[in-house]
């Protein structure tokens, strides 16, 4: 601190310099349009200046022989004598090798990358735009070294989740969104479930930063590490995704432009069936209700008679001019028998062709004061899943106006609207179709015949179905018991910048978030879950407002830059979610709440805080080799405080980082093109959801209309302390061969500790969790770019670049002396025993898994009873860690003339997921490796034990049991060891191919177009995975959490292919 | 000077702008829910939501430990293995929430004059619960207990036998949950109270009705006769089923019988048991007709009830449905006929014929049962045979204890874990070993401490899992040695 304020008082001095001499000139660049803002210096000297608006500048120099320097981010430095003639035309060259190295950092600030102690990258428009994604977060998958994406489990429209350097918080692993400078919010938010077994389920509505436009977006930049982003203050210590969108600016006057991106999209990954035996139990099967009054006409298992064309009555079959599965209409009458068959396409043809079209218009305009461009997308995709659909508004605007010389103001306004028919249900349960489609559904069942799901005559009031015990028709599902969404919101910000003298400018931004959502959820008469239907709407509200005020000053003085902000925030956050449901209705297939027949329910919460924030920033560079930077930041938090106190509210954090460009510094040989190497330390606070230090009671159910009161599950903490992450990073940047091979290397190590966990602890207690400080995990890895021209001729170009990164987060102290710490678990229905554990202990992985299996022996064989049964074992057992050892994504570029192509790999080695899919339809006998069946059984692959417990004497087993029984145990969901899957892959994730059209300006219809390219773009090709059954790319929902790990009765994800048009007038 | 005027400016703007932590505490008031609640509304809570998790256990769980139902899928449990139930077959989180919600009532009712109506009723409720839960689990935590928010989130289990005898335990809350009510001589009124609308003179009959019940359970260890004697002579027990403690499902959602809002899989699942099937035919007793349907698969249409082997496996047996009687109407389409039972004048004169038989307390033994077998009859609303009383098997006498479990069994169905608690403590009625039993052909003797046990309060978990030879479920209840 000293050092700085040593430093201040050196630049006070120079304030007050004398000069005896006046020169002025002007700064243009090739086209000859004034470069605002370029440095002027005298050299040897700590004398300079910058240029104005109009690019002018004038300076008070020693003497007419003086040397002045003229410089300009991604121009080439140039040095004129200040005598010279040719000041009034002094034109820079654009650098360009160093164009691509001005990043947008912390504060909307537009650096120079060398200049930088940190790693961050940068993705521009090209890579965001080439093959687009519904979601805006999977645009960035496999593009940055260190990012985690993961898609959502309910097609176009789900929720997709993204992590910066893994995961290091046991609770919040969220990056923060910005857009050109403001915070957007990046929030699920599940409707409230009530019971596992009746009630509504769990449904995404998508994740907040999915709505970015990619076609608004300049460049997104990736602040990677706590330095990077302490700026941010709290929300930062995961990292930033700092997105810039487009401008006007350019060339003059009006300039238009058009794309149109058309795909189809095809069921990605299905499960492999058997389509040897179908519906029924112990090999015989007869349907007569589909309630258990046949033979096995209550059970969806595939353990039934062989699918060889015998005649069985089905719920198909033809009975007094209904189907047999009209029971409510044929009353009971006999059902003719029909041949028994296998579907093997059954569910292949469930899923339709999906389709999306995005158009997009912008026009832009750059005049002499400013520059705007407006631009509007929309979007209509069609899911592969029937029924269920996405449409998107996007409008966007954006305004900078140079009022005067001084005055800068400008404005970045986006208005989305969104809106789906139908978001299908998530999670284990009969309101998500995979439940009678894949895990129970039988592998003789005739899906299209299913499509006509009203019994004739009782339209709105009984479905028909295959059976009628747990499970409801899909196609009823989804055309009728719909989720439906609409939702408004507005980000964006108004900025003034005043420039109060050559040295110190003044800016204050003013940004908001705002969205609210209706989403209403039907569901019909005869629904499994509701028999007399049911209707609930939510109400989703959120508002954040932050603003900024920030004090520049920034000099050039000779070999010395120095570059000082100080700035306040507030941040003020709003959320509010309202949901009110009735489970009864009166009359059927009227969806309002006017219409209930049972009490209305209604569960709301609303949430507020407040941050107040004072930070600064000192940067300083000594010629072009060596660059400073220090950060200091300062929060109050609300969320920090009791109902009572604001004590322990005030958290400080600092950081600083080194940047040393050796190849500026020494001669090195002519093949090193480039070296830097870089080290920063940094710190960040973080803090928790509003309401944490108080617990309140919760209503419950009333008692004949009387209210009743249960205290909250959580036991609240008075003294929370921000949580608080120390992190240290260094790396280098490497080039060779004139920039043709570029190797970028970051280690870094973070400690994060204090860590605010709602930890689950014995209900004995009274309560199920508790919120409070402690553990500590250590997060270590390293990141490596490389990119390499491969080839570059005269019309052929290859460019390589491959993002690898492996992080692991290792826990080094627990909150509790010894043990293990639960930080969650995943159920599958309301048992103890179906769960997936979240645990950590001293030394282990955030991101272990535990669970359930059989008896082993200590060289790993099934123990089996003398029944040739396996032994359940009780105790908990790692299933494994759900993290990747690694991820690698590859692109390659490849250039022919007019020609370009692009392929996008994506891989991810290592982490377990455990599967529901695999564990109920396996123990349905769905799934291809339980079609073999053999008369005389299967004899388990263990050992019995002929001693006792404590001298065991195992032989081999060689008992068997039927294969029934054999599957049923060995998938059991009870038991996750066995339905727990490498979760590696290597994804072909983008593919382009594109032509550019030569624009000729002579010919008629080419005469406006400036340019025009049509290219050939697919994305989710193809992936190499040991899973089989579905896509390994997996996030579940449950509760109102996403987890990683489990893979919970998810609908294929999409392969899309397709056409994109792109124009300029 | 400039730079003066500018720092100046920024600092004003500055702390306009941030004014630091004004407000935090209001901001981070939650405005959703208070933080404190009024007693009522905390005791009705803790009646119903006993009243409602605990017949919905017994119908989905219980029942198929005493053997009224047999499950015919997903039916780990009804095979034994109890650590992996389907539906329900949890009690302990239920428990612990209603305990804890119910400490806080008596936290309340002992810190203000103005809610001190409540301790008694908090005292007897607290009993009424620590008793379901030890006879289902043994030892578990309860004096350090649902006392998280004082610190203590990994409470030690206690003795069963300390649970039942120690100052604050089940004998000791009741004894004084009774004084308390009877001496209560301030001016409010007990609110909330969903059993008794504020009828203390109710809750003392309801407190020594538990008594009698825990005394007589105890009293294998315990020398307990001068106690039951007073209690009886003191006749200030539930007498009628007009004083039962009972809650009047309704019809409709909310407060109906949860089983009418499963869905129709779930509710097959249960059919009736072969044991419920020969005790009907051996009483050749007309509640089977309320309790069960007729089997849907009659072959001549004739009116039949089956009962199915508990246990069976259902991945090698095919089993129909339709060839087995599934539960009545009462629990799924006419649920506002039914009550959820927490103590009733029925099961009171039962253990006064049991406590009688044994002549632990002075009286007619048989007089006490025939009062109950009517009571019990009165309570479903079915007529009572005529001569049903008079006639073998129901004639008391032939073998008495066995008699009283028998019949006591017979009207016990859904409420909650009583009836296999008793044929723990009686032997009665004989239990038959089930189909495929994943429990060695025994029938369990506790349920298990549930896994997250051994997840969340491990040392403690250890020691007391220990003490049951590895959270074993044929371990016995200390009154049961």
């Amino acid at each position: 601190m000293q050092k700085i304020l040593l430093l201040l008082a050196t630049a006070c001095c120079f304030l007050v310099s004398n000069a005896q001499q006046k020169v002025s000139g002007t700064v243009l660049d090739l086209s000859n349009t004034p470069i605002p803002g370029a440095t002027v210096s005298e050299k040897g000297t700590w004398n300079g200046t910058t240029t104005n608006l109009n690019g002018t500048f004038s300076l008070n120099v020693e003497s007419d022989t003086s040397t002045l320097i003229i410089s300009f981010l991604g121009f080439q430095a140039q040095e004129i004598n200040a005598n010279s003639s040719g000041l009034n035309s002094i034109v820079l060259l654009e650098s360009v090798n160093e164009i691509d190295e001005i990043i947008v950092t912390a504060l909307g600030v537009e650096r120079d990358k060398k200049n930088l102690g940190y790693a961050i990258q940068k993705i521009d428009s090209k890579e965001l735009t080439e093959v687009k994604a519904v979601n805006f977060v999977d645009n960035l998958a496999a593009k940055v070294a260190g990012v985690t994406v993961s898609q959502g489990a309910t097609g176009v429209g789900s929720t997709s989740k993204i992590t910066i350097r893994g995961e290091s918080s046991f609770t919040n692993n969220n990056p923060l969104f910005v857009v050109d400078g403001t915070p957007i919010n990046n929030n699920t938010i599940v409707p409230f479930t009530t019971d596992a077994a009746a009630g509504f389920q769990e449904i995404d509505f998508g994740n907040g930063a999915m709505e970015v436009n990619p076609d608004d977006v300049e460049s997104v930049s990736v602040l990677k590490g706590p330095s990077a982003a302490a700026l941010y203050g709290t929300r930062a210590a995961n990292g930033v995704i700092l997105i810039t969108t487009k401008s006007g600016k350019g060339k003059k006057g009006i300039g238009v432009s058009f794309n149109s991106t058309n795909t189809v999209e095809t069921a990605f990954r299905l499960p492999q069936f058997q389509n040897t035996y179908g519906q029924g139990n112990s090999g015989e099967f007869e349907f007569v209700d589909g309630l258990g009054g046949g033979t096995n006409d209550n059970i969806s298992y595939s353990w039934g008679p062989r699918t060889d064309g015998r005649l069985i009555p089905q719920f198909t079959s033809p009975t007094g001019g209904v189907r047999g599965g009209d029971v409510a209409v044929h009353g009971g009458s006999p059902i003719s028998a029909t041949p028994f068959l296998s579907y093997a396409d059954n569910l292949k043809d469930f899923y339709k062709v999906g389709n999306t079209h995005s158009n997009n218009l912008v026009i832009t305009n750059a005049f002499d004061g400013g520059d705007m461009r407006l631009s509007y997308t929309d979007l209509r995709s069609n899911s592969i899943i029937p029924g269920v659909n996405l449409d998107r508004k996007n409008l966007s605007a954006r305004l900078k106006i140079n009022a005067t010389d001084r005055l800068k103001v400008s404005s970045s306004i986006n208005y989305v609207n969104s809106q789906s028919d139908n978001r299908p249900s998530n999670g284990y349960g009969s309101e998500n179709v995979n439940y009678s489609l894949v895990a129970w559904g039988p592998r003789s069942l005739d899906i299209a015949a299913l499509k006509n799901y009203w019994q004739p005559g009782l339209e709105d009031v009984q479905q028909y179905s295959f059976n009628y015990t747990f499970f409801d028709n899909p196609y009823f599902i989804l055309k009728e018991n719909t989720n439906s969404f609409n939702r408004d919101r507005i980000f964006g910000n108004v900025m003034a910048s005043f420039q109060l003298d050559e040295f110190w400018s003044l800016s204050l931004r003013s940004g908001m978030d705002y969205s609210t959502e209706l989403r209403k959820f039907k569901r019909a008469f005869s629904t499994n879950r509701f028999q007399q239907g049911a209707y609930a709407e939510h109400q989703v509200g959120f508002r954040e407002n932050n603003t900024d005020l920030l004090v520049n000053y920034n000099r050039k003085l000779g070999r010395i830059t120095f570059d000082f902000s100080a700035g306040v925030n507030r941040l003020d956050q709003q959320a509010s979610t309202v949901q009110t449901q009735t489970t009864q209705l009166a009359q059927p297939g009227v969806y309002s709440l006017t219409n209930a027949a049972s009490p209305l329910q209604v569960f709301q919460v609303d949430g507020k805080k407040r941050i107040n924030s004072a930070y600064g920033v000192a940067k300083f560079g000594y010629e072009n080799y060596l660059f400073v930077d220090v950060t200091a930041r300062n929060d109050w938090s609300s969320a920090l405080a009791t109902i009572s106190s604001s004590e322990n509210t005030s958290f400080f954090y600092p950081s600083a980082s080194l940047s040393f460009v050796a190849s500026n510094r020494f001669s090195l040989p002519e093949r090193i093109s480039f070296l830097k190497f870089r080290a920063n330390v940094a710190q960040v606070g973080n803090d928790t959801d509003p309401y944490q230090t108080q617990g309140v009671f919760n209503a419950q159910t009333p008692v004949y209309g009387q209210p009743t009161v249960s205290e909250q599950s959580t036991i609240p903490n008075q003294n929370l302390q921000p949580e608080q992450t120390n992190s240290f990073e260094t790396g280098f940047d490497f080039r060779m061969f004139n920039d043709r091979l570029i190797v970028d290397f970051t280690y870094y190590n973070a400690l994060t500790k204090n860590q605010i966990i709602s930890l689950p602890v014995s209900v004995t207690s009274g309560y199920s969790q508790q919120v409070i400080n402690g553990g500590e995990v250590r997060s270590q890895g390293i990141e490596i770019i490389l990119q390499s021209k491969l080839l570059k001729k005269k019309n052929f170009e290859w460019t390589s670049t491959f993002n690898f990164s492996r992080n692991v987060a290792t826990v080094e102290s627990l909150p509790q002396s010894d043990g293990r710490l639960t930080l969650g678990y995943s159920g599958v229905y309301d048992n103890t025993n179906q769960r997936v554990w979240f645990q950590v202990e001293e030394g282990g992985r955030v991101g272990d898994m535990y669970g359930t299996g059989y008896q082993k022996t200590a060289e790993g064989q099934f123990v089996v009873d003398d029944q040739g049964n396996f032994l359940a074992d009780n105790d908990l057992q790692r299933l494994g860690n759900y993290n990747p050892d690694f991820i690698l994504g590859i692109s390659n570029r490849f250039q022919y003339k007019r020609w370009d192509a692009n392929v996008l790999l994506d891989w991810r080695q290592g982490g377990v997921l455990v599967s529901r899919t695999q564990a109920l339809a396996g123990v349905g006998g769905q799934l291809e490796e339980t079609g073999n069946r053999p008369e005389g059984g299967i004899i388990v692959d263990g050992v019995v034990n002929q001693g006792t417990a404590n001298n065991p004497v195992y032989v081999p087993n060689t008992t068997a049991i039927s294969a029934e029984s054999y599957y049923r145990q060995f998938y059991d969901r009870n038991h996750e060891e066995n339905n727990t899957v490498n979760a590696s892959y290597l994804k072909i994730r983008e593919v382009a191919f594109g032509y550019t059209f030569p624009a000729d300006k002579n010919t008629g219809i080419w005469k406006n177009i400036e340019t025009l390219k049509i290219s050939l773009i697919g994305r989710n090709l193809f992936a190499f995975s040991e899973v089989t059954h579905f896509d390994p790319e997996q996030i579940a929902v449950q509760g109102q959490q996403f987890v990683s790990g489990v893979e919970d009765m998810s609908y294929a994800t999409s392969r899309s292919i397709g056409l994109k048009l792109g124009v300029n007038f | 000077m400039k730079l003066v005027k500018y720092v100046a400016f920024l600092g004003i703007l500055a702390v306009a702008l941030v004014g630091c932590k004004k407000d935090f505490e209001e901001i981070n008031t939650n405005p959703n829910a208070p933080v404190e609640a009024q007693p009522s509304l905390i005791l009705r809570q803790v009646i119903y939501n006993t009243g409602e998790e605990m017949s919905y256990e017994g119908f989905v769980a219980g029942n198929l430990l005493s053997q009224h139902f047999t499950m015919v899928d997903f039916n780990l449990f009804d095979r034994h293995n109890l650590a992996q139930p389907q539906l329900g077959g949890n009690p302990w989180p239920i428990l612990y929430q209603n305990l804890r919600d119910n400490e806080i009532l008596l936290n309340k009712s002992r810190t203000s004059a103005a809610f001190e109506v409540y301790e008694g009723p908090a005292l007897i409720f607290k009993a009424y619960l620590a008793g379901m839960l030890t006879d289902i689990y043994g030892d578990v935590p309860y004096f350090d207990a649902f006392n998280g928010k004082a610190g203590t989130t990994a409470p030690k289990y206690d003795s069963q036998m300390s649970i039942y005898t120690a100052e604050g335990g089940i004998l000791d809350a009741l004894k004084m949950g009774v004084e308390k009510v009877a001496n209560y001589n301030g001016s409010f009124t007990l609110q909330g109270d969903v059993l008794y609308q504020g009828n203390l003179g109710a809750w003392e009959k309801f407190g020594n009705s538990l008594r009698l019940k825990y005394l007589l359970r105890s009293s294998s260890k315990l020398a307990n006769e001068a106690e039951l004697q007073s209690i009886v002579d003191g006749s200030n027990y539930l007498n009628s089923n007009a004083e039962n403690a009972v809650f009047n499902f309704s019809n409709g959602q909310p407060n109906n019988f949860r089983m009418a809002n499963l869905r129709d899989g779930d509710f097959n699942l249960y059919v009736m048991s072969q044991t419920s099937e020969e005790l009907f035919t051996k009483y050749n007793d007309p509640r089977n007709e309320l309790f069960f349907r007729p089997i849907s698969n009659s072959p001549t249409g004739a009116i039949i009830y089956e009962g199915l082997l508990n246990g069976p496996d259902a991945s090698s047996t095919s089993i129909s449905i339709a060839d087995y009687s599934l539960p009545g109407t009462i629990f799924r389409e006419e649920t506002g006929r039914l009550d959820a039972n927490y103590m009733t004048a029925w099961e009171t004169n039962f253990l006064l014929a049991e406590a009688a038989e044994k002549g632990m307390i002075s009286g007619s033994a048989k007089a006490f049962y025939d009062l109950a077998v009517q009571q019990a009859f009165d309570y479903w609303e079915v007529q009572m045979p005529p001569n049903y009383l008079s006639r073998t098997p129901a004639a008391y006498g032939v073998d008495p204890l066995q008699q009283i479990a028998e019949q006591k069994w017979l009207a016990n169905s859904i409420n909650g874990y009583e009836s296999w608690i008793e044929y723990r403590r009686t032997g009665f009625p004989v239990l038959k070993t089930v189909s495929a039993s994943l429990n060695g052909d025994l029938i369990p003797s506790r349920m298990p401490y549930p896994t997250s046990e051994q997840a969340l309060n491990a040392d403690n978990y250890n020691v007391a899992a220990g003490n049951y030879g590895g959270n074993s479920v044929n371990a016995k209840m200390w009154w049961a040695d």
